[in-house]
């Protein structure tokens, strides 16, 4: 599990990128997305998404506004321009790195 | 309306976050508690389970202080310190600046603004637990700009002749005012 941890770190920012593919969301709704996404095995502390997506809006991959919605005041983050080549870049490099892994893993019979 | 142990994490947010930021976790994780009262768990209840949802309090402060800006600005800014350090040493001492006619209350001074301005460098750049000390960089690079310029005006002005040296150490602190300035607007209510 733990092991598993470390692994899902090392990808956080390509799984906050894709989470923000299909519009903007606020962090909790990016940490429900992930969860939902993965059948609930991703279940990432909210709180470590807060900083990452901060972290990732200071390299200009994402973008935070406020809004207000129910009177609740939310900080909402879509992908820039550069966010989404970010996540062409690593989608690609997943694909080839995910098909090499399956072709010792499981090779053909 | 919310159990003191939300309350007294939301505190702790804002006691120890900028305003802009704590906002934001507050309303993370009150609105995983909310998630849990509305699943139908009590009050105590549902506030345990957001605390352990959203992780515990030094966890997500240290984790906002690990990628703060001043943080990592700090750690580049001192990374540029031995590169145009040992320009400006080289150059001075092949230019023999002691000869220089620069007030020895000068020399001072700028020496020891330079040694507060690493040491609150360091103290940015190794900040593990406490935001309020990256802030520090916001407060540093400023004077890293000023720094820079007076020693690219005292060799325009007292310098008796321009070397490859000289013209080297003045080319580094430039790309360093370069960089600071292209920082600052980034460290702004940070």
């Amino acid at each position: 599990m733990r092991a598993e941890a470390q692994v899902l770190k090392g990808h956080l920012d390509t799984l906050l990128l894709a989470s923000l593919a299909n519009g903007p969301r606020h962090g909790y709704a990016v940490r429900e997305a992930l969860r939902a996404g993965s059948g609930a095995r991703f279940d990432l502390p909210t709180g470590t998404i807060y900083p990452a997506l901060r972290r990732l809006e200071a390299a200009g991959l994402v973008k935070g506004t406020w809004s207000e919605a129910d009177g609740r005041r939310r900080r909402t983050y879509a992908l820039t321009p550069a966010g989404h080549r970010r996540l062409t870049r690593d989608r690609a490099s997943w694909r080839d790195f995910a098909a090499a892994m399956s072709a010792i893993l499981e090779p053909a019979p | 309306m919310t159990s003191p142990l939300i309350a007294g994490y939301l505190a702790g947010l804002r006691r120890r976050l900028p305003a802009g930021i704590a906002e934001e976790a507050a309303g993370g994780l009150i609105e995983t508690y909310e998630h849990h009262l509305a699943a139908g768990a009590g009050e105590q209840a549902a506030a345990r389970a957001a605390v352990a949802e959203f992780g515990d309090l030094e966890a997500v402060v240290s984790e906002f202080t690990r990628q703060a800006p001043g943080r990592r600005a700090a750690r580049m800014l001192l990374a540029t310190g031995p590169v145009v350090g040992s320009c400006w040493a080289a150059a001075l001492a092949l230019s023999r600046a002691w000869t220089w006619p620069v007030p020895a209350v000068a020399r001072v001074s700028f020496g020891a603004v330079l040694l507060l301005v690493v040491l609150a460098l360091a103290a940015a750049a190794t900040s593990r637990h406490s935001y309020q000390r990256t802030r520090l960089t916001a407060a540093a690079s400023p004077v890293i700009l000023i720094l820079d310029a007076a020693a690219v005006a005292a060799t325009a002005l007292a310098a008796p002749a321009l070397t490859a040296a000289l013209g080297t150490a003045v080319g580094a602190s430039l790309g360093r005012i370069a960089l600071t300035a292209w920082t600052l607007p980034r460290l702004a209510a940070r």
